[in-house]
């Protein structure tokens, strides 16, 4: 019994023993979950096209494009003025505005004047504090 | 008095200014007292030790505590050791009681904050003697501890046990270091993003990811639901706090200080798992544990009280061992470094001063933190009034800055937060639980190290359970946590099985 429990470690291929016995102990996790789940998962795809059904496109596709969109120009317009945080500032002030917008129920001109304002003091406050206070580099 | 030469208004000032400056960090999701104290750290240079001191400690305090504010209100921990709190502190903001649910939370963070300063002043020499007795067999037991703990807080215990193992498998990510005992190989890397993924992904934008944009995303799903008015948080006589609500709770209390501060002395045990013991302990011991996770105020002063627990417990072994407790105890050790001071087990006998000032400015920062806190909540609770789409925008800006800065300035960071922002959101559509994957992404690279090494050292798995008493004991406590959570699993579909 002592020698089944005896484990000798190769310095070299150290690296893969923890990641292993986590993903034996995932997949065999994974197995007991599909066949206990068999069911859910059968009906799994009805789910996701009810989930696509029932939920807001535009404003959840909406915020991953703009998301994806503000980090694609972060750098390069950053890169414009290196070390300045104006990519940060440049890229934020339209994102928050547009972010907003897309999240507003009403769009009325009243409405607008609290996130223009919030559009362009909120990250032009954020850049000043980290770039000048806190010395950080912003894209 | 000689020994108060460090009480001076500028000492005051910024134990003061560091709080609050901490509280504003902490709730601001994606801000954390880690970052707090980064950011913080270069001003140091011209503050002296025992001011400079003063300062971090306060961010420190204020850091913590303040993750309680968005945890209640949003539903989003600002800090990692607040996940807990969401657990009760969001369900009871829903239902009007957000003030009452703040105040709990910052009682429980005064007395977490309090006791574990009590244990670091009087017991400092003698934790740390006992945690040090720890080998790499009873610190991965105690991760392994940790972990199991996790599958009682899950809705489904199996799919909770996933999840943390999923962390774990992810947290594995990159390189096996070498400056922790590694042999410096990748693993786990798809072709091509070695540059990247050098050190893994980076445990905020994890974070910010999971709690901050995972949440927001979930939110433009359902359309963007209108936020909460003020009147939400203060309707009716039942959403005033009153002091009442601690008859009874004084065993949870101090038992969640108490774990919380056994936790901080255990290095690189850190303030989540704490929290999530004591909520645990909590839960277990309840006579009503099916309320927990539902609002219940014993929840919110377990994990708060415990997360500040971490406050004094993870100084111990940084000042008697020279080891930090917590990523945030860690950054202290840059702080000493500045000053051209060496912690370990010679710092408090050489530096008698500075030792009585961490434990005033300690104990004045929990103070502040508590008068801050407890009289400007109205102030703090007015972030709730902030319609979402003004909130969110802003929100979604502050994770990119904080996922941005938090290793001065890479950009893969910010595509982390995307990553896991988009895979939150995901695992609630899958049944995934968060918080065990969280867990797991924290404790992983640690577990990873002791159970190797242990291996390395002993050559058997037989170790594991032979190696102290202590270990045993750790063997009884894990067999027990999953035994407790099958019977609490069993017990509650058995009650909500239709009757025939």
């Amino acid at each position: 019994m002592a020698d089944l429990l005896k484990v000798s470690i190769d310095f070299d291929t150290s690296h893969l023993i923890f990641p292993r016995l986590i993903g034996i102990i995932l997949l065999l996790l994974g197995l007991v979950i599909v066949i206990r789940n068999r069911r859910a998962l059968a009906g799994s795809g009805a789910m996701w096209s009810q989930t696509f059904q029932q939920m807001d496109k535009i404003r959840f596709f909406g915020t991953l494009a703009l998301t994806i969109i503000y980090f694609l120009l972060m750098v390069p317009i950053g890169d414009l003025w290196p070390n300045t945080g104006l990519g940060f500032l440049i890229c934020s002030i339209p994102f928050v505005l547009l972010i907003s917008i897309l999240y507003m129920h009403e769009r009325t001109p009243r409405a607008m004047i609290p996130v223009l304002i919030v559009s362009v003091v909120a990250p032009t406050l954020v850049w000043w504090l980290f770039t000048y206070v806190f010395a950080l580099t912003l894209p | 008095m000689a020994i108060f030469e460090f009480l001076t208004p500028m000492y005051l000032f910024l134990i003061f200014a560091g709080t609050l400056v901490g509280i504003i960090f902490g709730a601001i999701p994606g801000m954390t007292a880690t970052m707090a104290v980064a950011v913080c750290l270069p001003l140091t240079y011209s503050l002296g030790l025992d001011n400079g001191m003063a300062l971090l400690l306060g961010l420190y305090v204020g850091g913590i505590s303040g993750g309680l504010v968005p945890a209640i209100l949003l539903g989003i921990p600002g800090t990692p050791s607040s996940i807990t709190t969401t657990f009760d502190g969001y369900p009871m903001a829903q239902r009007g009681e957000g003030e009452k649910a703040l105040r709990i939370g910052i009682v429980g963070s005064l007395v977490g904050g309090l006791v574990s300063l009590t244990a670091l002043f009087f017991f400092a020499p003698a934790l740390a003697e006992f945690a040090i007795k720890f080998s790499y067999v009873e610190k991965f037991l105690i991760i392994l501890f940790a972990l199991t703990v996790m599958a009682a807080l899950s809705e489904d215990m199996l799919l909770g046990i996933f999840s943390g193992f999923l962390g774990i498998f992810i947290s594995l990510i990159g390189v096996y270091d070498v400056t922790d005992g590694g042999n410096g190989e990748y693993r786990l890397i798809p072709p091509g993003m070695e540059y990247w993924l050098d050190s893994g992904f980076s445990l905020l934008p994890v974070l910010i990811g999971l709690f901050g944009l995972a949440t927001i995303l979930e939110a433009a799903e359902a359309g963007m639901p209108k936020g909460q008015s003020m009147k939400d948080i203060e309707v009716g006589e039942h959403s005033r706090f009153k002091w009442s609500v601690f008859k009874g709770q004084i065993t949870n209390l101090l038992r969640s200080a108490g774990i919380g501060t056994f936790v901080g002395i255990l290095p690189g045990v850190g303030g989540s798992a704490a929290s999530i013991l004591s909520y645990t302990a909590a839960k277990t011991s309840s006579k009503d544990p099916d309320s927990f996770g539902k609002g219940n105020p014993a929840g919110i002063m377990a994990s708060e009280s415990g997360n500040n627990g971490l406050t004094g417990g993870a100084l111990v072994p940084l000042l008697s061992l020279g080891i930090p407790g917590d990523s945030t105890t860690a950054l202290l050790i840059g702080a000493f470094t500045l000053q051209g001071i060496q912690v370990g087990p010679l710092f408090i006998g050489n530096n008698p001063m500075t030792w009585d000032s961490m434990i005033v400015a300690m104990l004045l920062a929990n103070i502040a933190m508590f008068g801050i806190m407890y009289f400007m909540i109205r102030w703090l609770a007015l972030v709730v009034t902030i319609p979402k789409h003004i909130l969110f925008p802003v929100i979604l800006m502050m994770c990119v800055i904080g996922a941005y800065t938090i290793n001065y300035g890479i950009m893969f960071d910010v595509w982390t937060l995307l990553i896991f922002g988009v895979a939150g959101w995901l695992f609630t559509k899958l049944g995934l639980e968060v918080a065990p994957f969280i867990i797991g992404f924290i404790l992983g690279p640690a577990a990873e190290i002791y159970f190797v090494k242990s291996l390395e050292s002993f050559g058997t798995l037989s170790i594991f359970f032979t190696k102290s008493w202590i270990a045993m004991l750790l063997w009884v406590l894990i067999i027990g946590s999953v035994v407790g959570s099958i019977m609490l699993a069993r017990r509650k579909s058995a009650m909500s099985r239709p009757v025939a």
